[in-house]
């Protein structure tokens, strides 16, 4: 698959297949990584997940960002992911400060009842705006921590604007019923991507929504169409008059009423069902097509300078990908069940010799919620060894960039930044607090 | 022994990437152009091992504002800068001590933090809880009533959520405000009380911050007599004098703030963070419930009743409840709580506190017009 072979450069005298190829103009990019030693690499993290409660998210996030930077290569070269888990620490740190008067206020805004309604609103605007600022601050960190033939990423842009613009356009999104979704990731991406910068590059992106609602218009027809009109054939099929007198009357028998408006309900119930069903059905087929068309749209759009992406992403390749990872989360799902049944037997014939007391009760308790984390890591381990890794190789092997010489003669323009939106973006993340 | 070779340098100014010559010197590694001429010269304890995938050794110099990057790719030059550079760590075993290192300090700080999670943040609820002015305990109250109101409220129409407002349900509003009346007069709580019954089919009591109580029509369903519901009363009253409903609202809110800020979130352990907090507030509230009894014993006696009506009731209540689910109720082992109801109550039995005739409106609040 990969340009550069099929190009053929003459081989050099010394050194592995991957010997930069300097003369190329056209070219693909190539992932290297072993996914058996990424693997190995989740479940060690995995483990030391558990024993430091969490903690140690810092240090696995920034192995997994250095094994997948160092193992891309674009026209010859590397990235190198140069961020650190101590640098993350302190963004962390950096939020907490932040966010935790915001969580004692809101707390404290409890006690005063009226404002409590208001506060739920509030609370809810400013947690979607500090996400989305979250979100763009991150991708700053992120780009000046990628570095490519010694030359950093940068971006400008103010994080506020982005946050004010997408919280918007979320909001057109749900009011469209997703119709806007095209244009809104086609307007988001263009202001990431004016603001994002490769040295004296800068970036750009010439995806069009309009085109992407074409490819995407009949996956949303297929889907919300036959739950819509189920929906509508539910409500046209109930008596209404006769609900309404049963449910207005009070007394013994409204519930006799009810059940003479009956039949009329339960075809509605069987319509609205049987939409409901249709439609969740369609999203979960459809879906990997429907990120095959996003992806595929997305990469084809994006420019640095005078380089351009063209991304040949078929749909078979997304749907192998969740094949792939479906097989083995049934497979760890069988051996975690097996695993539960006979902890579950030894523990019963613990206790029945034991007897019941407060401390078994408690370290029953805990060993459910051990077990709970335990599935719950291995599952993301899987994931990001199946599903993630396979994206980010496909973004990288299906995709064709041209005019790679703009890359060659480009001066380095940007200091690092700091950490704060990715710490903001991790204890926005976390279930409890706010 | 090769002691040069070719490598890829990048001067971090622009990205004109050079062949070049690497030698090693006896101090430092010298980066050579095409024509022999030194473009760079870097020390060995300044070199910076930077990421990059297994073939190659990618340098960059520390402490330098630039990006300088060396790209080495010949195994035996690989070895050799290894060899003689203290910074560069190929096999990994420095990373892997300084990992060590961060993982024991990483369970130091959880194994404490879970000590300030079981004993450090009950006691500070506890010692704050009376710091509480009751004029704010009082509006909390009011906003936690409304939400439970809510919850509880099954939504039946046309029948009133609280029992004892319909024609036929008045008598016995009026005998549970005698009996919450002999009650509130023994206990003399700084709060105003309100004891109403609510149409849900659980026999159960609830205590609010601020004073409201609400017991639930199955309650008064299973009890058999005044005294029995009364027991029930007085120990939600324990709840309301022992302030716990603030001190849970402030344990709560601590370890909301210790567990849910600090454990983070690579899967989603918000479910872990509930989880934990229930185990934790259920080992907490043994003791409460536990002091919350006793002090219904005591009351029953200074307001002249049975005092172990209340053990009475609770066997009966509590024996129809599987027993696999014990550990999500909020009250400890109903066999000690009853024999510790039993001792603290001594032998006397007390007079009834309300009429026979009383009672039974009592039982008939709930029953509609």
């Amino acid at each position: 698959m990969s340009v550069v072979e099929v190009a053929g450069a003459p081989p050099l005298a010394k050194g592995p297949s991957h010997v930069p190829v300097v003369d190329m103009d056209r070219g693909g990019g190539r992932f290297h990584g072993s996914e058996r030693r990424f693997f190995g690499l989740l479940v060690r993290g995995a483990l030391y997940l558990i024993l430091t409660l969490g903690l140690y998210r810092f240090w696995l996030t920034t192995d997994v960002r250095r094994f997948l930077w160092g193992n891309t290569e674009v026209a010859g070269d590397s990235l190198e992911y140069t961020g650190t888990a101590r640098e993350l620490l302190i963004g962390f740190l950096m939020a907490l400060a932040l966010l935790l008067p915001i969580n004692a206020l809101i707390f404290l805004m409890t006690f005063a009842p009226g404002l409590l309604k208001l506060s739920g609103a509030l609370g809810l605007l400013l947690l979607a705006l500090l996400g989305q600022f979250a979100v763009f601050r991150a991708r700053r960190y992120r780009l000046t921590r990628t570095v490519y033939r010694g030359v950093r990423f940068h971006q400008t842009g103010s994080a506020w604007v982005y946050a004010v613009r997408s919280v918007l356009w979320w909001c057109a999104i749900a009011l469209t019923a997703g119709l806007a979704y095209p244009w809104a990731v086609a307007n988001l991406e263009r202001y990431k991507m004016r603001h994002t910068h490769y040295g004296n590059l800068t970036g750009r992106f010439d995806g069009s929504g309009a085109r992407l609602f074409l490819r995407g218009f009949p996956l949303w027809l297929v889907v919300m169409v036959p739950f819509v009109a189920g929906l509508a054939a539910a409500l046209a099929a109930v008596d209404w008059i006769a609900l309404g007198a049963a449910t207005a009357t009070d007394g013994a028998n409204a519930r006799l009423r009810f059940e003479e408006a009956g039949p009329s309900v339960a075809a509605a119930i069987v319509l609205a069902g049987a939409g409901l069903g249709w439609g969740a059905l369609a999203a979960v087929l459809l879906y990997p097509l429907f990120r095959a068309i996003t992806l595929r749209w997305w990469l084809s759009g994006l420019r640095l300078g005078g380089v351009a992406a063209t991304c040949h992403l078929r749909a078979g390749q997304v749907y192998a990908v969740y094949l792939r990872f479906i097989g083995y989360a049934l497979l760890f799902g069988l051996g975690a069940g097996v695993l539960a049944l006979v902890v579950l037997g030894v523990i019963g014939a613990a206790s029945e010799s034991i007897g019941e007391s407060a401390a078994a009760e408690i370290g029953s308790a805990l060993l459910v919620v051990g077990g709970y984390v335990v599935v719950m890591l291995g599952y993301s381990a899987i994931y990001q060894a199946t599903v993630m890794i396979r994206f980010w190789r496909l973004s990288f092997e299906t995709t064709e960039f041209a005019g790679l010489r703009a890359l060659e003669g480009v001066r380095a323009a940007a200091a690092p930044s700091s950490p704060f939106g990715e710490g903001l973006l991790d204890v926005l993340n976390t279930g409890g607090g706010l | 022994m090769n002691r040069s070779g070719p490598a890829i340098y990048f001067d971090g100014e622009s990205t004109a990437r050079r062949a070049v010559t690497v030698e090693i010197d006896p101090a430092a590694v010298l980066v050579r152009g095409a024509e022999g001429r030194l473009l760079a010269r870097w020390p060995y304890g300044e070199l910076e091992e930077v990421a990059s995938h297994d073939g190659a050794l990618r340098l960059g110099r520390s402490g330098s504002t630039k990006l300088e990057r060396l790209e080495v790719r010949d195994p035996d030059l690989i070895r050799i800068i290894d060899a003689l550079s203290h910074p560069v760590d190929r096999s990994g075993t420095r990373t892997r001590r300084s990992r060590r290192k961060v993982v024991l300090w990483s369970v130091a700080a959880m194994i404490s933090l879970l000590l300030v999670g079981i004993y450090g943040v009950p006691l500070l609820a506890s010692r704050l809880a009376p710091y509480v002015p009751l004029s704010v305990e009082r509006r909390f109250g009011e906003v936690v009533d409304a939400q439970v109101r809510a919850m509880l409220d099954p939504g039946q129409q046309g029948r009133n959520f609280e029992c004892g407002w319909a024609e036929g349900e008045k008598a016995g509003r009026a005998a549970l405000e005698r009996l919450v009346g002999r009650l509130a007069a023994a206990a003399a709580l700084p709060v105003p009380l309100s004891v109403v019954v609510v149409r849900r089919k659980e026999a159960n009591a609830i205590a609010l911050p601020g004073g409201h109580v609400y017991v639930f029509e199955g309650l008064i369903d299973k009890a058999r007599s005044a005294d029995e519901v009364a027991g029930v009363i007085g120990h939600e009253l324990g709840h309301v004098a022992h302030r716990d409903g603030t001190r849970s609202a402030l344990q709560a809110a601590g370890l909301s703030f210790l567990f849910g800020l600090v454990l983070g979130d690579f899967v989603g352990g918000g479910a872990v963070v509930i989880a934990a907090r229930t185990v934790l507030q259920l080992a907490y509230s043994r003791e409460v419930e536990a002091a919350a009894d006793l002090y219904a014993v005591d009351l029953m006696t200074k307001a002249g009743g049975d005092a172990r009506a209340l053990g009475a009731i609770l066997e009966r209540i509590t024996g129809a409840i599987e027993p696999g689910a014990k550990i999500l109720l909020n009250h400890p082992e109903t066999r000690e709580r009853v024999e510790a109801i039993g001792r603290a109550a001594g032998g006397k039995a007390g007079r009834p506190l309300l009429a026979p005739a009383e009672w039974a409106a009592l039982q008939r609040i709930c029953a509609g017009s």
